[in-house]
């Protein structure tokens, strides 16, 4: 296909997973970038998994990304990244918080929940990368724990595969938190940060 | 300034980044809306939410109605006074507003008259995934059907124009993955013409007797044959013939995208004749026939039912085609297509070579199912209506071993977060059909069933569809108990203002309707109020209604919790999770997993613990722990 990329991100409903991708596509379109996206609301996202697309560039028309093509996926919560795992190929990237959220199906025993080896070991067969990150601790440290998924926006900055220049993105940040400008963009400087470190080794 | 940028500015060229129903609001504001109504329903209610935030702004009438029919009469009285006017719903509203939209057609329209649809293929958010171009059909009603966001917003613009010039209302089907799809949408013109409304009497065109009927049906024939010889025109509609194509592909709506992009993978650009189709009915017919005199088979690519494939063939045989023409034959009916299902059906149909394995993505998928969590969506933790089925549930099977050996008391439900009561522990949920259906269904079971029988619904479904099924059951003396889950929200949808809320879809303060003086009003005996929070009162009451004899009816009342923790925040107070002191808690009862299934309470290494990042503190489960083991402030973890 022609030039494209291909950003899933996947998480459960009230992590801020949706909020994600519009922060991109808005940081994209600020950019003069083409871009296509897509996600479920209602039903779906209480307390379900959740995914959410963006596609960037000139080649992308519909709003789905095709099985086997994702080039950068971002995990909000590891097993969820699982879940995806067929849109991942050996050219992709996955970038995971290594948060569990535990569904009360498991609770009731009704259903598995992987370990983290069991999970990244398959995320690792399907993927070309994967990066891992405590994306919650992150987030306290910059001081809103509701703010892991600036954390791993600012992740995906780090993986440098991003066409979105990062200070349009740091820009988009401080327009949509007037008032927590100061704790998101420390968020998103530990996310990228974060990537960068664990990309060296 | 791009940030300056609004869904109102005018400014054409601009680009903004908008979510599809924003778009569609944007170009209902382009196309010159001056009233517009909607009942709430994924995948449509943000077109409304848009309307409603600059209505103030831009002078427009902005309702949330008490249901669909009423929004399409609003904006049908609008249209027929020389208003533009708008009207959305999700699918399965459009069989709520059915008996107005069949005779509105016969009508026509004065001002422009648009039904916007928004349809949800794999039924992501909807109890079926009915293809609307039926009724369309059935209505004898044009429908637009865009294949990217950018074209739902020009096509929602024009729909007006379109209306005027025929005279007859317009369709635009939207699905999930256009309403909720994201995009940079370039901006147009927006018409700032303010008409003010004006109502000419007159019978012969607005009273539907017999008579009226049958002056009108021929009218309305003749405007369909108008629309359909000019959609041959539609810029929505594009035929391009390859040199030498074997293939055509008829392509509607959204799936013009995958195929464009299934093509590309293929390396099939420019080697296949391709049709556009952005009105499926009706249908292009020249366009059409000008692509099958061309192709020796014809691949229709459209989601849900084979309509437009149907449509075609019946062509074909008019015009003594012989052209093989395939559709659902090689694509599902049910679900949405994706570029995948498309590549294949065109790679079988040109005998090319797939561009990936796919038998290897699903067998990794196979492999690690076994892995993968079961995360069915669930009512948020702290949310009152776990608290309500509880004592529901308690106070109705208490009730029922007075029946007799093994009766089960039954639960007709409804449509909303409290959907979600169905699954275990809860299992409070027997029935879900439709929007009253809950206390429709139980007034049916009263005369049938010897069981305690306690129907529930939302406050905002409770205005929808749950009056006339109230009435019933007090006129036709069913012995039932009626409850209204009100948490002062039309929490599924994005917490909808609705009649119970007192404010109007622009922030008006209004009337403020109770259920319970409904009920009253319509002659319930036995009406009462209760916090489902107050566990012990809240079942004692259900189980009064339930043993008194004739309808009766309890109104659960305590504010959706997504709301109350917004307000907290806002106000800044602290969220308090309670914690599982482990001295007192009996491992093996697991009594408050058992019971409530809130996802905040978690068994991690064989004990029961809180997640306070998830508790919001509502103290159920420490109301129901035996052993008292449930006390208020965070779990000490080190």
């Amino acid at each position: 296909m022609a030039e494209e990329l291909n950003i899933l991100i996947t998480g459960v409903g009230g992590q801020g997973v949706i909020l994600m991708s519009e922060l991109l596509g808005k940081a994209a379109v600020d950019d003069g970038l083409k871009v296509r996206g897509s996600e479920i609301l209602g039903m779906a996202v209480r307390g379900g998994a959740v995914v959410s697309i963006i596609r960037i560039g000139q080649g992308v028309f519909g709003p789905l990304i095709p099985e086997g093509k994702c080039d950068v996926l971002v995990g909000m919560e590891f097993a969820e990244a699982l879940r995806n795992i067929a849109y991942l190929s050996k050219s992709s990237l996955a970038v995971i918080n290594s948060r569990k959220i535990i569904p009360y199906t498991v609770s009731l025993g009704l259903s598995p929940y992987p370990s983290y080896e069991q999970a990244l070991g398959k995320l690792r067969q399907a993927a070309g990368e994967v990066v891992v990150i405590d994306g919650d601790r992150l987030a306290r440290q910059a001081g809103g724990s509701l703010s892991t998924n600036i954390v791993m926006l600012g992740a995906l900055f780090g993986t440098q595969r991003l066409p979105i220049k990062t200070d349009t993105m740091r820009g988009t940040i401080k327009r949509r938190f007037p008032k927590q400008a100061k704790i998101n963009l420390k968020a998103f400087e530990l996310g990228y940060q974060a990537c960068q470190w664990k990309g060296a080794t | 300034m791009e940030q300056l940028l609004s869904i109102a500015s005018d400014a054409p060229g601009k680009r903004l980044f908008l979510m599809g129903n924003e778009a569609i609001a944007r170009g209902a504001i382009e196309g010159g809306v001056q009233v517009a109504a909607a009942y709430p329903g994924t995948p449509s209610s943000e077109i409304m939410e848009t309307l409603a935030s600059v209505a103030k702004e831009l002078g427009l009438y902005v309702e949330w109605s008490t249901n669909e029919k009423v929004a399409f009469e609003v904006a049908l009285a609008a249209s027929v006074s020389g208003v533009r006017a708008l009207a959305s719903m999700k699918h399965v509203g459009v069989n709520v507003a059915h008996d107005a939209i069949v005779t509105a057609s016969h009508i026509g329209a004065k001002g422009g008259l648009v039904l916007v649809e928004a349809e949800d293929p794999w039924m992501w958010s909807s109890q079926n995934e009915q293809d609307n171009r039926h009724i369309a059909e059935q209505a004898y009603l044009p429908v637009l059907e865009p294949s990217s966001v950018q074209e739902a917003k020009d096509m929602m613009a024009q729909a007006f124009q379109l209306s005027e010039e025929f005279a007859h209302p317009f369709i635009v089907r939207s699905v999930t993955r256009i309403g909720h799809a994201r995009s940079d949408v370039v901006l147009g013109q927006i018409t700032k013409e303010r008409r003010g409304g004006s109502f000419r009497k007159d019978p012969s065109w607005l009273v539907y007797t017999p008579a009226g009927a049958r002056r009108n049906k021929p009218l309305m024939l003749q405007r369909f044959e108008a629309i359909k010889r000019a959609s041959n025109g539609f810029p929505y509609n594009q035929l391009s013939l390859a040199k030498g194509a074997e293939l055509g592909i008829v392509a509607c709506g959204l799936s013009y995208s995958y195929t464009l992009e299934a093509l590309e993978w293929l390396g099939l650009e420019g080697k296949v004749s391709l049709l556009k189709i952005g009105t499926p009915y009706p249908l292009p017919e020249e366009l059409v026939k000008e692509l099958l005199n061309s192709v020796k088979e014809a691949l229709v690519v459209e989601e849900l039912d084979p309509f437009v494939e149907l449509h075609l063939k019946a062509l074909a045989h008019e015009a003594g085609l012989s052209t093989k023409i395939h559709g659902k034959d090689l694509l599902p009916r049910i679900g949405e297509l994706s570029t995948r299902k498309v590549t294949e059906a065109i790679a079988k149909l040109t005998h090319s070579k797939l561009p990936l394995d796919f038998s290897k993505l699903d067998k990794l998928k196979e492999e690690v199912a076994p892995l993968v969590p079961l995360r069915p969506p669930a009512l948020c933790p702290g949310c009152p209506h776990r608290a309500s089925f509880y004592a529901i549930t308690t106070a109705a099977r208490r009730v029922a071993r007075d029946y007799g050996e093994g009766v089960q008391p039954i639960y007709p439900g409804d449509i909303g977060c409290y959907t979600l009561g169905y699954t275990p522990p809860l299992e409070a949920v027997d029935t879900t059909i439709c929007m009253g259906g809950s206390f429709g269904m139980a007034n049916g079971l009263a005369h049938v069933v010897k069981a305690p029988i306690v129907a529930h619904l939302g406050d905002s479904t409770f205005f929808h569809a749950g009056i006339p099924p109230l009435i019933n059951a007090v006129y036709n003396k069913a012995n039932i108990t009626m409850v209204v889950l009100d948490n002062s929200a039309t929490a599924m949808t994005g917490f909808q203002p609705h009649p119970g809320t007192g404010y109007t879809a622009v922030g008006d303060k209004t009337t403020q309707l109770r259920p319970e003086e409904v009920a009253r009003g319509c002659g319930v005996q036995f009406v009462e109020v209760v916090d489902p929070l107050e566990v012990e009162k809240a079942i004692a009451t259900v189980e009064r209604a339930i043993r008194f004899e004739g309808p009766s009816l309890v109104v659960f009342r305590r504010l959706c919790t997504t709301l109350e923790l917004r307000e907290k925040r806002e106000k800044g107070e602290k969220i308090i999770p309670y914690r599982v002191d482990e001295e007192k808690c009996q491992i093996k009862c697991n009594a408050c997993i058992k019971l409530l299934g809130c996802p905040a309470l978690i068994r991690v290494g064989g004990k029961t613990t809180i997640d306070a990042s998830l508790c919001t503190g509502c103290g159920l489960c420490a109301q129901i722990c035996p052993y008292n083991a449930i006390v208020i402030g965070e779990q000490d973890n080190g």
